[in-house]
């Protein structure tokens, strides 16, 4: 059957086409201008549509008719025929729940807007966050930028969400919530069996169940789950997969063998006489490693993870991060300050709430002859002078230390006169360092930290500022 | 993740002619770089939000990748050029930021991954740009003329985001019925947007 270009258009838009037409409306796209103007003004009003998405329901709930009671729900809604065309569509809502969805699924989003609360938020910093943020808002379908602290949100179908920062949750209705990166934790109750938590890779849904869910913005994402069970879908790797107390399912798709290209800038003077250096300038470098997945290259990778366990369960998950400063260009004899910039960023694996405020040591490499490592080809067993239990201290000078308090977020910075020394009796132009963390956790699915590296699209790679 | 994070550091990194030059094509009473940015974004947001969801099939990688487009923006200010066009600059990186994407968008959708395709979609908008933008105001105007059962439709395809194949199973209507309908009611408010406006009363 030969179809008409706007009926190929309209197929097109709703994913009708098969691959054969696909490939065949693409082409004649890119050949047939008349075709593409109406093809882009089809997708401009499709594209419209989606962007108001959450203005959909008040911009149409004007002059409908109230939701149907309750008791009147099986009766059939009528849609009206098309005219001329002989066509029509019976909304036949019989079955049960149909009228709720064409008339009741919205009500509480029509009539108010809103499908949750947000319950608690103690001692919790926001930011560029769409929803209100006071306890007690009532919360529409919007984005919720957690930065530091624990919030709880409950929706009204009875499921409560926790928040541990840095967090960024998108509400989409009273069923579904999206965790663009960070984690969180949810109770479901029996009336919101279904409830599902979806990440970039995957859909979480619940069936009577508590569980974390974790993920980062670059694609990788974790379910474990504490009680009862939920359904782990829009995956391939376990479409459909069921998992039950203590079982867990992680799906790693952005942050593994990273192909990334750096971003590059220049050395700049800053305000106040500091200099600052990212890894990205120059010969600088980043890296992380992991014990056991020597096989997996990890130094494109847009995060430099960090983690440390003592439970023979996750010990292949320490992993350890080492970064590198062209410092070429500088002249280290006047230094009297300096300081380094991580910026902290959620790594998709493991909940906070199993690891305890965590301690990090990062040392500075003196043998020289090794600061002139391979970004790309960097693995746990040639990570310069460190064996299984730690650096080889003849080689590496302990030069700082931080701590990451539990829900806290914000750049972490490394300074002290021990930072300075160092750099200034640097030689060869370049300083490495390597960063551990020296708190285990109490179960194997404890947080794994994470910073930006010089791969990272969107945040600041670590940086040396001296002064 | 949000803007509100990034500037501080990244202004920084301008060098300082750079930000006057950026400043000046904007308000040059704005002498802070931020408030200078915040004045380009309010300008280009809406018609970025479109521009994106017209390239990017999905409203969640849409979503992400605004913020991504966004941060590039900022990163890049100090590289726009004072009188140029600034929607058009701000489509040609969303457009670089979009193709970089296309391999992860592959594995979910291949019909619109294709890099050729994408960009002949692009420059067609760019071509219509400013008959789109005029038309853009009128969506909610038409929306509001559709009468109740449309606007359900519009609502289950739109705001629930279920497909023409969920929305057929939950009403027990084949697909190809749920996709006449949508896309009739999709070409009635096409038709609305592209009609002239109607006189008021008296004009």
């Amino acid at each position: 059957m030969s179809l008409s270009d706007q009926d190929r258009i309209q197929r097109a838009l709703e994913g009708l086409l098969s691959a054969e037409e696909g490939e065949q409306f693409k082409r004649d796209v890119c050949s047939d201008p008349e075709l593409r103007a109406d093809y882009v003004r089809a997708l401009w009003l499709d594209a419209q549509l989606r962007a108001d998405r959450s203005r959909l329901p008040s911009i149409l709930e004007q002059d409908l008719p109230r939701p149907l009671p309750a008791a009147r729900h099986d009766e059939a809604v009528q849609f009206p025929e098309r005219r001329g065309l002989g066509w029509g569509l019976r909304w036949a809502a019989a079955v049960a729940g149909i009228a709720g969805l064409a008339f009741g699924l919205g009500k509480s989003q029509l009539l108010d807007g809103s499908v949750a609360v947000l319950v608690q938020a103690d001692h919790c910093k926001w930011a560029g966050s769409e929803l209100p943020t006071a306890v007690g808002s009532r919360l529409g379908p919007g984005t919720l930028s957690l930065v530091e602290g624990i919030a709880t949100v409950r929706f009204k179908n009875g499921a409560t969400l926790s928040l541990e920062a840095p967090t960024t949750l998108r509400v989409l209705d009273r069923m579904h919530c999206r965790l663009v990166e960070g984690s969180v934790t949810a109770e479901v109750p029996e009336s919101a069996h279904g409830f599902t938590v979806e990440t970039q890779d995957m859909k979480v849904i619940d069936w009577g169940t508590k569980f974390g869910v974790s993920a980062s913005a670059l694609g990788d994402s974790q379910v474990r789950v504490f009680e009862g069970e939920v359904e782990v879908a829009g995956t391939p790797h376990a479409a459909g997969r069921r998992l039950n107390k203590g079982q867990g399912f992680n799906l790693s798709t952005g942050t593994g063998p990273g192909d990334q290209e750096p971003l590059r800038v220049q050395t700049v003077e800053e305000s106040g006489g500091w200099t600052s250096i990212p890894t990205s300038f120059g010969r600088g470098r980043d890296a992380y490693v992991r014990r056991g997945y020597s096989a997996v290259k990890t130094g494109g990778a847009p995060l430099l993870m960090v983690k440390h366990s003592e439970l023979e369960a996750s010990k292949n998950n320490e992993r350890r991060a080492l970064i590198t400063f062209d410092l070429a260009s500088v002249d280290l004899a006047p230094v009297t300050e300096a300081r380094i910039l991580l910026e902290p960023k959620p790594s998709g694996f493991g909940f906070p709430s199993l690891v305890p405020d965590s301690h990090f040591s990062v040392y500075g490499l003196m043998d020289e002859s090794r600061d002139d490592w391979d970004e790309r080809g960097m693995v746990w067993e040639n990570l310069p002078a460190t064996s299984d239990s730690g650096p080889d201290m003849q080689a590496w000078r302990k030069v700082g230390e931080f701590g990451m308090a539990r829900g806290a977020s914000g750049t972490v910075t490394i300074s002290g006169q021990k930072l300075a020394e160092f750099l200034r009796s640097k030689k060869n132009g370049l300083a490495t360092f390597l960063i551990l963390r020296d708190t285990g956790e109490s179960d194997p699915s404890g947080l794994v930290h994470a910073f930006a590296s010089r791969e990272h699209p969107g945040a600041t790679p670590p940086t040396l500022q001296l002064k | 993740m949000a803007l509100i994070g990034f500037p501080k550091n990244n202004v920084q990194k301008l060098r300082v002619p750079d930000l006057e030059r950026a400043n000046m094509s904007f308000s040059p009473q704005a002498v802070d770089p931020t408030e200078a940015f915040l004045q380009f974004l309010n300008q280009v947001e809406r018609g970025l939000n479109l521009y994106v969801h017209s390239l990017v099939s999905s409203n969640s990688d849409a979503h992400d990748l605004l913020q991504e487009v966004r941060i590039t923006l900022w990163k890049n200010f100090a590289t726009f050029e004072p009188g140029t066009n600034p929607m058009a600059w701000a489509r040609r990186i969303a457009l670089h930021r979009i193709l970089n994407y296309r391999r992860s968008e592959k594995r979910r959708s291949a019909f619109s991954a294709d890099p050729e395709f994408l960009e002949a979609v692009a420059g067609e908008i760019e071509r219509q740009s400013r008959d789109l933008d005029s038309r853009a105001d009128r969506l909610h105007e038409c929306l509001r003329k559709l009468p109740d059962a449309h606007r359900k439709l519009i609502l289950l395809r739109y705001f629930d985001e279920c497909g023409v194949d969920e929305i057929a199973q939950k009403t027990e209507r084949t697909v190809e019925a749920v996709y006449r309908l949508v896309s009739r009611v999709r070409v009635v408010l096409q038709e609305c947007m592209e009609k002239p406006r109607e006189a008021a009363p008296g004009a």
